[in-house]
């Protein structure tokens, strides 16, 4: 795996070692077991304190399955996962508040992520009423931080456009004040007019709260705009990773290149 | 060859799509460019006489001179998936999970009145020739044995099968992954007799359209050769999409269209787009009309 | 597609309505004693102050309709009650944890009741504790778990999928309030549509065990009784099975129908389409 020079110095943060992930289909035979999906084979990450990380990947790379993994939303079959030098891996739900407080989610879907029988003031408190902080004025505060009126406390997901759920989406995670979050896709749903708004959104929320950012996206091109690292992930592999610039320019490894090809532009036209 | 004239789209008392006009010649390759409720679906929907129930279309619409709107039923089965064929954006949906995929492509050929032999036969020609790898086994196949990007192969089969005059693609590899897009987006270029391709994605229409038109609120808002389209668009909406697509270096800020595409119905009289566009001015309360030869927009402050 | 909609709706609440405000009316007026036996008016014609006619007993046919209404939703609602109250938990929890050994024992312990007649089981539980109208409703209850468990266990593994499932665990949230604040919420209409279906169904079952003399003891008036007592005068004096036949009919008929309307309304799928439509 061809890596870099030039990376980011903060303290490892999230530190993955050697991460495995096998599922087994539903099986089809009464004597044989569902057939073995290798997800992950063997994946090491680091992502340090302060970075803006990407992890790009096509369906089936297994870039979901890490992120499950990485927000212990998920058990691996193997290795080692770190989160501010604790380990993650295989600890109960009881004992991961830690990591629910310091590490929050945006989902790719704001539609699906949001659950549509609460008001959006239920959503966004979830995580406070969840770790039994007070939720107070927080909700109007977190809201009016992601740019919706304070009035949108009152109405259901349904009510709203895209973007504006992504907004409420975001303003869940910001609520418990983590120092990660992780961000599965969240522009790909959305018009490419708000694209642009919740990426800046992002950006701004990000330097203002001194927030590290991991960042999923199947768009180099958008990872690029946002990371400063990335890790190109292919068939449950990280096949490359380094400064997006460089990999940008100079990709190493021949998936990365077919990708880098594959995305249609608009440069040259303009 | 296919000529477009004053369509309309309502949905009750809603107007969808209002008096769109444009043609296409044969071998011409034209894209439909739109966000979400820009009502490019139901543009394409409606030349192919499939709106959902409530939904109805006025004005014309002429293939080789014969009327896609506004005709029975009877008169669009003979016309659909012969003259004109559709591919969708979901391949797993818009195939039947319980038939064999050769068996697919052969139907939509005896249903216009081609032997069943000499169908089984063009099936498989039909399977090769969207590049599908040894296509005499994958007629055998069932759906779900198939990947996303072959299952997409086979829908553009099952569009082929007819020779039709018109192809028309909404959102055809939306749901691909990149690599297996660039590859779809090729041979649709290639196959197409003529195109008619529907997407909200600027770069994925670059690469495949000679013309475009820009849809918003209904509204054919821009259209022209898409070179000079994109180096130099006149609509304000146009121009805000474009640079929206742009992504600049990191640590700058994107460029961003203010607020959110409204719910249909709820887009402002006049010029749709003034709700949310920065040069706005009290002439945008009334309609500005699609004006222009060859390049034209609907916008009485155009940009350059 | 709206007004199909709200046909079955308004038709099924309707008939539902009716079923209810007999019943209701019958606590504070009857037009006759629905007990009282007359010989006098021994299988009277409809007509004077007997708007249905009466039985051969001289009972008044209207009066036991509307008391049996009583029944009936009484019935319904206890055995309903029953069925909801065991078969949501169960199938939330199975729906929740599809590849444990608590899901994999529900769903096989549910396959066997499922399996067993419900009129069985409730000639069964009579013979063992005496037939009445608290045996049936228990009978008719257990022997209609398993079709809630079902239907909660499916609509549970669906929400369990959504990314605000996902959205929930990553905040934090344990797994009851999980159930009672995203899960329950969200299949709370699939499981009113199938108290309706069943309230249909436990109205038949009883109607069926009261005429079997399973169910409903005399002198309490019931729709199913009714349809026994008329059963040797079918020829000579039809209308008193009609009556009977005519009310459970059109009360499962009803329940069915608010189902069905129900079913459409709460979709939250075609009522985003009507929104935005």
């Amino acid at each position: 795996m061809p890596s870099r020079a030039g990376t980011p110095t903060g303290d490892p943060l999230i530190e993955a070692r050697d991460v495995t992930r096998v599922y087994r289909r539903p099986r089809t035979s009464l004597t044989r077991p569902g057939e073995a999906v290798h997800a992950l084979k063997g994946v090491s990450l680091t992502v340090r304190r302060g970075e803006r990380h990407g992890i790009v990947g096509e369906s089936g790379s297994g870039k979901s399955t890490l992120l499950r993994l990485l927000c212990a939303l998920d058990r691996p079959t193997g290795g080692s996962i770190r989160f501010d030098g604790q380990e993650i891996t295989g600890l109960p739900e009881r004992r991961l508040a830690f990591l629910r407080r310091d590490l929050q989610i945006v989902f790719q879907d704001p539609m699906s992520s949001l659950d549509p029988r609460m008001r959006v003031r239920d959503i966004v408190a979830e995580p406070l009423v969840a770790l039994g902080r007070p939720v107070g004025g927080r909700v109007a505060e977190l809201l009016e931080e992601v740019g919706l009126p304070a009035s949108a406390a009152d109405r259901y997901p349904h009510q709203f456009s895209g973007g504006q759920r992504q907004r409420i989406a975001i303003a869940r995670a910001l609520a418990p004040r983590p120092t990660v979050l992780v961000a599965d896709e969240p522009v790909s749903a959305l018009d490419v007019s708000v694209r642009g708004q919740i990426l800046n959104l992002l950006a701004d929320l990000v330097d203002e709260h001194g927030l590290t950012l991991v960042f999923v996206s199947h768009d180099l091109a958008v990872v690029r705009h946002v990371c400063e690292t990335v890790a190109v992930m292919n068939g449950g592999e990280i096949v490359e990773t380094g400064p997006v610039d460089d990999v940008w320019a100079r990709p190493a490894h021949p998936y990365t290149r077919t990708l880098l090809q594959a995305v249609p532009t608009l440069e040259g036209l303009l | 060859m296919l000529k477009v004239d004053r369509l309309s789209v309502h949905a009750g008392p809603v107007e969808l799509v209002r008096e769109v006009s444009f043609g296409i010649a044969p071998g011409e390759r034209v894209g439909l460019i739109g966000e979400s409720g820009s009502g490019k679906s139901l543009t394409a929907l409606s030349l192919m006489g499939l709106l959902p129930e409530g939904v109805t279309a006025t004005g014309t619409a002429r293939l080789e001179g014969r009327d896609l709107v506004g005709v029975p039923e009877r008169r669009l089965k003979d016309l659909r998936g012969r003259r004109v064929s559709m591919v969708f954006q979901e391949p797993m949906t818009a195939l039947n999970p319980l038939m064999r995929v050769g068996a697919q492509v052969t139907e939509v050929m005896t249903l216009h009145g081609v032997p069943a032999a000499r169908a089984r036969e063009r099936a498989v020609e039909l399977l090769g020739r969207v590049r599908l790898p040894q296509p005499a086994q994958v007629a055998r196949a069932y759906p779900h044995q198939l990947s996303g990007g072959q299952r997409q192969r086979v829908m553009l089969a099952i569009a082929l099968a007819n020779e039709p005059d018109l192809l028309i693609c909404d959102e055809p590899t939306t749901a691909l992954d990149v690599t297996v897009q660039k590859q779809m987006l090729e041979l649709i270029a290639e196959v197409a007799p003529a195109l008619l391709f529907i997407t909200h994605d600027l770069a994925v229409v670059a690469s495949v359209c000679d013309r475009v038109l820009v849809m918003y609120g209904g509204r054919v808002v821009e259209s022209g050769p898409l070179r000079e389209v994109f180096a130099r668009p006149r609509h304000r909406y146009t121009e805000g999409l474009l640079a929206a697509s742009r992504l600049t270096p990191r640590g700058t800020r994107l460029a961003t269209i203010a607020g959110s595409v409204p719910p249909a119905g709820h887009f402002p009289g006049g010029c749709v787009f003034r709700n949310r566009c920065p040069h706005a001015t009290p002439a945008c309360e009334s309609e500005p009309a699609l004006t222009g030869d060859g390049h034209a927009f609907a916008c009485w402050h155009p940009h350059g | 597609m709206r007004g199909r909609v709200n046909t079955a709706l308004v038709t099924g609440g309707a008939l539902v309505g009716l079923v209810v405000l007999a019943a209701l009316v019958s606590f504070v007026w009857t037009p006759h004693d629905p007990t009282y036996v007359d010989a006098a008016n021994k299988l009277r014609e409809p007509g004077g102050g007997h708007l249905l006619g009466a039985d051969k007993f001289g009972r008044d046919t209207l009066s036991q309709l509307m008391v049996g209404a009583r029944t009936t939703l009484y019935v319904g609602v206890v055995a309903v009650g029953i069925a909801a109250l065991l078969g949501t938990p169960l199938g939330v929890l199975a729906g929740m944890t599809p590849r444990g050994w608590q899901a994999e024992l529900v769903m096989r312990v549910n396959d066997l009741v499922f399996a067993f007649p419900a009129l069985l089981l409730a000639v069964m539980l009579g013979a063992v504790y005496g037939a009445g109208t608290l045996t049936a409703m228990i009978a008719i209850g257990v022997a209609t778990v398993p079709a809630f468990a079902r239907v909660a266990r499916a609509a549970t593994m669906q929400v369990m999928v959504t990314d605000y499932i996902l959205a929930a665990r990553a905040a934090g949230r344990r797994r009851t309030a999980i159930a009672v604040r995203h899960v329950l919420p969200n299949i709370g209409s699939v499981l009113i549509v199938q108290a309706s279906v069943s309230f249909a169904i436990a109205i038949l079952a009883e109607a069926a065990l009261s005429f079997l003399g399973f169910g409903t003891r005399p002198p309490t008036p019931s729709w199913g009784r009714m349809l026994q007592e008329s059963q040797e005068l079918l020829f000579s004096t039809p209308r008193l099975a009609l009556w009977p036949g005519l009310a459970i009919a059109l009360a499962v008929l009803g329940f069915n129908l608010l189902g069905d309307g129900l079913r459409d309304h709460l979709d939250p799928k075609l009522r985003r389409v009507r929104a935005e439509g």
